[in-house]
């Protein structure tokens, strides 16, 4: 992969569409990143957040997740989950490409329907990436 | 179990995950992602979180070597690890557009492992290619911090010999650093 | 018994020195510290037996034998030395890069006054590391190792460098000797700014440095 996808107008477009209709398909959606396993931001919704270092942290946080899976001998991680008391980041990688999606939810939304809207999505910018 | 901690600094591409292998007696957990930035470092893979190795000392004592990734975009690792460390390797690779630039930078960054443990410097690649002498890291480093002494050696990361030496060589200096600073006050 | 480089003005000859055929790098490391004192373009021919021709060009800091410093004799038999006046625009001395100098002065300063001090060292100073030499390409001890980081720490005698790394006064001489001809000791006459102390077993025992380097075998 080189260059990143973050680098290709192109895709970084569709991914922010994608993001767009994500956020419209649930309203406790309150921030939402794609981004390249090696940190850089490809798409994400507007928010407050620090859209490059939040990309940094998330994929730390998801080469954490595969080191520990890899340690512990259980595959590959499938997704990661940060509750705290005022919401939670769901974070699973877009299936078969070096690519990550990381999504904030409130408390509104439950766990399952969060990762299962998560899921959906992510399948979708691999089916786009095809 | 008492454990010491010594972070592996420096950009990308300088060999700290390879260092890392040469020490660690276990299998080295590493967080690497496929590198996109190939213009930058010429390799396939770049550490994304950190690196972890160790080497037991006893049943009861553990070196903990903690590679950072280089790229500043990950500097909330830095600030992380950098926490339970007591010193530094800081590498560099000679091929670099401006290694010398580059390892002043990470002093500034983690000068706080410097205050309170030690340093040392390990220029990679400096066979391969015409960069700097050592004598241009030292100049530089005496220019900027002129109250320190860090030891710069080349080392080639591969090679475990060399590592353990500059492993040694700062383990030995954070102690009689550790040990001049006690002195000192008793004699006050 | 210093030896004075000859210096022949406007003659580029070059001009053997006298030199007594001599066991061992004393005398190779007293010329080669009154060239660096004088810090004058000048090349240097070290005639030693069973070995072919030791050349130095101080212009590069660089010098080329075919000898490799890891099987260094300590015990070399020098038969002449010839110094040749040089200039900077004038060609190496042998094809560049060469050999780095300072690999050669660490052997030579350890392996010279049978381990007493060096000539060029006065009484009764105390010295302090300006920078640590490159220690990955210098074959050394680990105790050499610990006493460079005392140096590169404070500012000590000859004894005391000794007394608080435990080792011997002649070892500790030696290493001082090699980082003065290689030019990266200060010197001062002050007195220590510390009470120095030797270490007792129990703080030997309480060195992780001891330790891990028990651990890696070395």
């Amino acid at each position: 992969m080189s260059p990143g996808l973050h680098t290709k107008p192109a895709v970084v477009k569709a991914a922010s569409a994608l993001l767009t209709e994500m956020q419209g398909v649930s309203s406790s959606l309150t921030y939402a990143a794609l981004l390249t396993d090696d940190g850089f931001d490809v798409a994400r919704l507007p928010g407050e957040t620090d859209g490059a270092r939040f990309a940094g942290m998330a994929s730390s946080m998801q080469a954490l997740g595969d080191a520990v899976t890899h340690e512990l001998k259980i595959g590959n991680s499938e997704y990661i989950i940060i509750a705290s008391g005022k919401g939670y980041v769901v974070q699973l990688r877009v299936p078969g490409k070096e690519l990550v999606l990381s999504a904030l939810w409130d408390n509104d939304a439950t766990v399952g329907n969060a990762l299962a809207i998560s899921r959906s999505y992510a399948q979708k910018m691999a089916d786009l990436l095809k | 179990m008492a454990e010491h901690v010594i972070l592996f600094t420096g950009p990308m591409g300088a060999g700290k995950t390879t260092a890392i292998e040469s020490l660690s007696e276990i299998e080295v957990v590493r967080t690497e992602a496929n590198n996109s930035e190939r213009h930058i470092a010429d390799k396939p893979t770049t550490t994304v979180a950190l690196d972890y190795g160790e080497i037991l000392i006893g049943a009861e004592e553990k070196v903990r070597l903690y590679g950072i990734p280089g790229q500043k975009r990950f500097d909330f690792m830095w600030a992380i690890l950098k926490k339970r460390a007591k010193g530094m390797i800081l590498l560099v690779n000679s091929d670099a557009p401006d290694p010398i630039e580059e390892m002043l930078s990470f002093i500034e960054e983690f000068r706080e492992l410097y205050d309170r443990g030690g340093v040392v410097i390990g220029v990679s690649r400096a066979d391969v290619v015409a960069g700097p002498t050592l004598g241009d890291y030292s100049d530089a480093l005496e220019r900027t911090n002129p109250d320190m002494v860090i030891p710069v050696f080349t080392v080639d990361p591969r090679n475990r010999d060399q590592m353990e030496n500059v492993l040694l060589a700062l383990i030995a200096n954070i102690e009689m650093r550790a040990m001049f600073g006690m002195m000192t006050t008793e004699a006050v | 018994m210093a030896v004075e480089v000859n210096q022949v003005a406007g003659e580029p000859a070059s001009v053997s020195m006298g030199f007594p055929v001599t066991v061992g790098w004393t005398h190779a490391a007293m010329a080669v510290y009154s060239v660096l004192r004088l810090n004058t373009p000048v090349n240097l021919k070290m005639h030693i037996e069973m070995h072919s021709p030791l050349l130095i060009d101080f212009r590069h800091h660089a010098f080329s034998w075919s000898t490799p410093l890891e099987i260094f004799p300590v015990d070399a038999v020098h038969t002449g030395l010839e110094t040749e006046p040089t200039s900077d625009a004038a060609p190496p001395l042998f094809e560049l890069p060469g050999q780095d100098l300072d690999g050669l002065l660490w052997e030579m300063g350890i392996n010279s006054f049978g381990g007493a001090p060096a000539y060029w060292l006065p009484p009764d100073e105390r010295y302090r590391l300006t920078r640590w030499p490159n220690l990955t390409q210098h074959r050394h001890t680990m105790q050499q190792m610990q006493m460079m980081a005392v140096l590169g720490n404070t500012f000590v005698s000859t004894s005391e460098l000794a007394k608080l790394t435990g080792a011997d006064e002649s070892d500790a001489q030696r290493l001082i000797n090699a980082l003065s001809l290689m030019r990266i000791l200060t010197r001062t006459s002050a007195a220590p700014a510390a009470v120095v102390v030797a270490p007792t077993a129990a703080t030997k025992r309480q060195s992780l440095f001891g330790r891990l380097r028990k651990r890696l075998g070395r």
